[in-house]
């Protein structure tokens, strides 16, 4: 029994360095701009049919496809930001319809383009088995993409706490007027942030498309996915999006070891109503804090 | 003859030539609705299964040219009971029969509003035995669970497998058939371990190293849909757990699934109609393959050969309705199909008393190469069966 409990904290851990990459972007939004992305899974599925279509159609390894995935998430994403600007009463209710109803508009797009068919990438090295001792079980995928959701939360945190567009974005988000009058243009950041949640959208989409099977319906499961992430990590916090994550991916693990595998979606939800109900802040939030 | 006398004869001859084509036997316009997922989760398998509606309305037309006519309605319902029953509540005063619907929980209310409305409603699409235990009088299915479980339990038989450890999601039907195989397994004297799965689940390495460290079976089944056989091969493959055999039931033994993940598929065995390339023999299959190529530019899969048999039964009972003048009468549709007893391009239909199909057993295919050969029952096999074989 040691052994499966053993494999579960290690594959949890894993799948919660692959969580995070797919949360980050919503967390970034959700809390420089109050802004709830839900069209955010659509994204990461968008980057992940770019993958799909650069190694299917063009024999591109989908890694090698990062950085079209990413120009196209990063061109919605700005769209998105282009309409949820106009918004110009009760922004935090509105743009909740709004980016709800892109997020529809994306499903049917992809749903058009690529079909109904469910996608997965071919390359055999993102699948070849990666066991340390005979213990502990992974995929090539898994441990890149687990370190990629590492480096990019790290790198994340550090713009945001060092970089002066990363002090900026904090300044809009805890007072917009405060940072109009020290210079600080509020739009431009704000562009900034959805470019960069539009970049780690694009990198997630491919990491699903070498990790896991993509269909059209996907999107919905992965904004929830990162909601509950954001909101158990606090109210923008990048590290804690990580260690909600993990939580969550270990939780999950656990849950299919000990109990069953039909329980594993349960349990983060539950997650999630407790730590809303014990901590209504998150893990790691405090009033308005970015970062 | 006057040009008043010529007036009347052609008045006359009009007259006739109306009543004439208002008697049984005559040219009649057909309208049947679909309501069926072209959108949301179930979109691939209910669009596949609506090109098989489509083709059978087509070869229906070709056939009758110049005599009748089919006019098909299709409604996305967005793989949403709400949806279904909205399609079809807004198709019923417009057709006559619906034939369509993909999933035990959306057929279900979609089929009892048809009821409603006192329109036979034809299906492949929901296995569930709920279905067929409502006492509708217009509710009609070419499958069932039964089905698929006969199969796996008949091959497993044949092959002396003597535990399995069983991989199912939670959705309805897939776990009213995962029971079915169990009940099937148990009675002839298997051990049967279960481990059910939530459908959103991606990663099964976890149940995976429960069936290898503790189970220990000889075979696995799964009972799920394509994204979860990818995922579970997938944990198999890294978890290597010493089986014989892994199989499955629908959507698993394609063309689609062969040509897709190849590498993944290799000696897995599900359920299937056809062998991969399809090879059909007869000639009502040629043409079927022949019109499908036309509309779609590709090869029958089997959730087109299942939406083409129930359409073409439909439409067959509507033909026979029409030529004995009970079409437009309460219950003709009905009785007409329950006097069906035919063989199809998926073994002999007929139906019961609750429009379930009892002679529906499936075929099972297994992946060898690039191909899916029948290899069960043994008069429908194209090939032996590679035993014990796994993907890896």
């Amino acid at each position: 029994m040691s052994e499966l409990v053993l494999q579960s904290l290690y594959a949890g851990l894993l799948a919660g360095g692959y969580y995070a990459l797919i949360a980050l972007g919503l967390t970034l939004i959700f809390g420089t701009m109050k802004v709830i992305n839900l069209a955010h899974g659509e994204m990461v599925l968008l980057a992940a049919y770019i993958a799909y279509t650069a190694e299917s159609v063009y024999g591109i390894n989908p890694v090698l496809a990062i950085p079209l995935a990413v120009a196209a998430v990063v061109l919605t994403s700005v769209m998105v930001y282009g309409l949820v600007s106009r918004i110009r009463q009760d922004r935090e209710l509105n743009s909740l319809i709004l980016t709800f109803g892109i997020g529809i508009v994306l499903t049917n797009f992809v749903l058009m383009v690529w079909s109904a068919d469910i996608r997965s990438t071919n390359v055999p090295w993102f699948n070849e088995p990666v066991v340390i001792g005979e213990a502990f079980y992974s995929t090539s995928a898994q441990v890149l993409f687990f370190l990629a959701g590492l480096g990019l939360t790290a790198a994340l945190w550090w713009w945001l706490g060092r970089s002066w567009y990363g002090r900026a974005l904090r300044a809009v988000a805890s007072n917009r007027n405060a940072a109009m009058l020290m210079g600080v243009n509020p739009r431009t950041t704000e562009v900034i942030s959805f470019v960069i949640a539009g970049l780690l959208a694009g990198i997630a989409g491919v990491a699903l498309y070498t990790v896991a099977v993509i269909h059209p319906d996907l999107g919905h499961n992965l904004t929830i996915k990162a909601f509950v992430i954001t909101v158990l990590a606090g109210l923008g916090s990048i590290p804690g999006v990580l260690v909600g994550a993990m939580l969550i991916g270990v939780a999950e693990y656990m849950t299919i070891t000990l109990a069953s595998s039909a329980l594993q979606e349960l349990t983060g939800m539950v997650m999630f109503l407790l730590v809303l109900f014990i901590r209504p802040s998150g893990l790691f939030g405090s009033r308005g804090r970015v970062g | 003859m006057t040009f008043r006398s010529r007036s009347l004869a052609c008045t006359a001859a009009a007259a006739l030539a109306l009543l004439l084509s208002a008697g049984p036997g005559s040219a009649t316009d057909f309208a049947i609705g679909s309501q069926i997922a072209m959108s949301g989760a179930l979109a691939r398998v209910g669009m596949a299964t609506n090109e098989g509606v489509t083709v059978a309305v087509e070869m229906f037309n070709r056939a009758h040219q110049g005599r009748h006519s089919v006019k098909l309605t299709s409604i996305d319902d967005e793989s949403n009971p709400a949806k279904a029953v909205s399609a079809i509540e807004r198709m019923a005063p417009d057709v006559q029969a619906f034939s369509g619907g993909y999933g035990s929980n959306i057929i279900g209310p979609a089929s009892e509003t048809a009821e409603r409305a006192g329109k036979v409603y034809m299906t492949s699409g929901g296995v569930a035995s709920e279905l067929v235990k409502r006492g509708l009088t217009n509710f009609f299915r070419i499958n069932n669970g039964e089905g698929y479980s006969r199969a796996l339990v008949g091959l497993f038989g044949d092959l002396d497998i003597k535990s399995v450890a069983i991989l199912h999601s939670t959705k309805d039907a897939t776990q009213e058939v995962a029971h079915q195989v169990e009940d099937g397994l148990v009675g002839r004297g298997v051990k049967v371990s279960t481990h059910a799965f939530d459908p959103a689940i991606s990663d099964f390495k976890p149940v995976l190293h429960k069936v290898k460290v503790l189970d220990e079976p000889d075979a696995i089944v799964m009972i799920g849909y394509e994204n979860d056989y990818v995922g579970i091969l997938r944990a198999a493959r890294v978890m290597q757990p010493k089986v014989k055999l892994i199989s499955g039931v629908w959507s698993l033994a394609t063309g689609k699934m062969a040509n897709d993940f190849p590498e993944l598929m290799q000696n897995v065995v599900g359920t299937s109609t056809l062998p991969y390339p399809v090879a059909f023999t007869d000639p009502e299959a040629q043409e079927f393959a022949k019109v499908y190529k036309e509309l779609y530019k590709k090869a029958p899969d089997y959730l087109g050969v299942f939406g083409y048999v129930q359409t073409k039964l439909l439409l067959d009972a509507m033909l026979r309705a029409d030529e004995a003048g009970t079409l437009k009468q309460p219950g003709g549709i009905a009785a007409e199909l329950r006097r069906t007893a035919t063989e199809t391009l998926i073994g002999p239909v007929r139906f019961d008393e609750r429009g379930d199909n009892p002679e529906f057993t499936h075929r099972m295919g297994q992946h060898q190469g690039k191909q899916v050969v029948l290899v069960w029952p043994e008069k429908a096999a194209t090939g032996p069966v590679k035993f014990p074989a796994t993907p890896w």
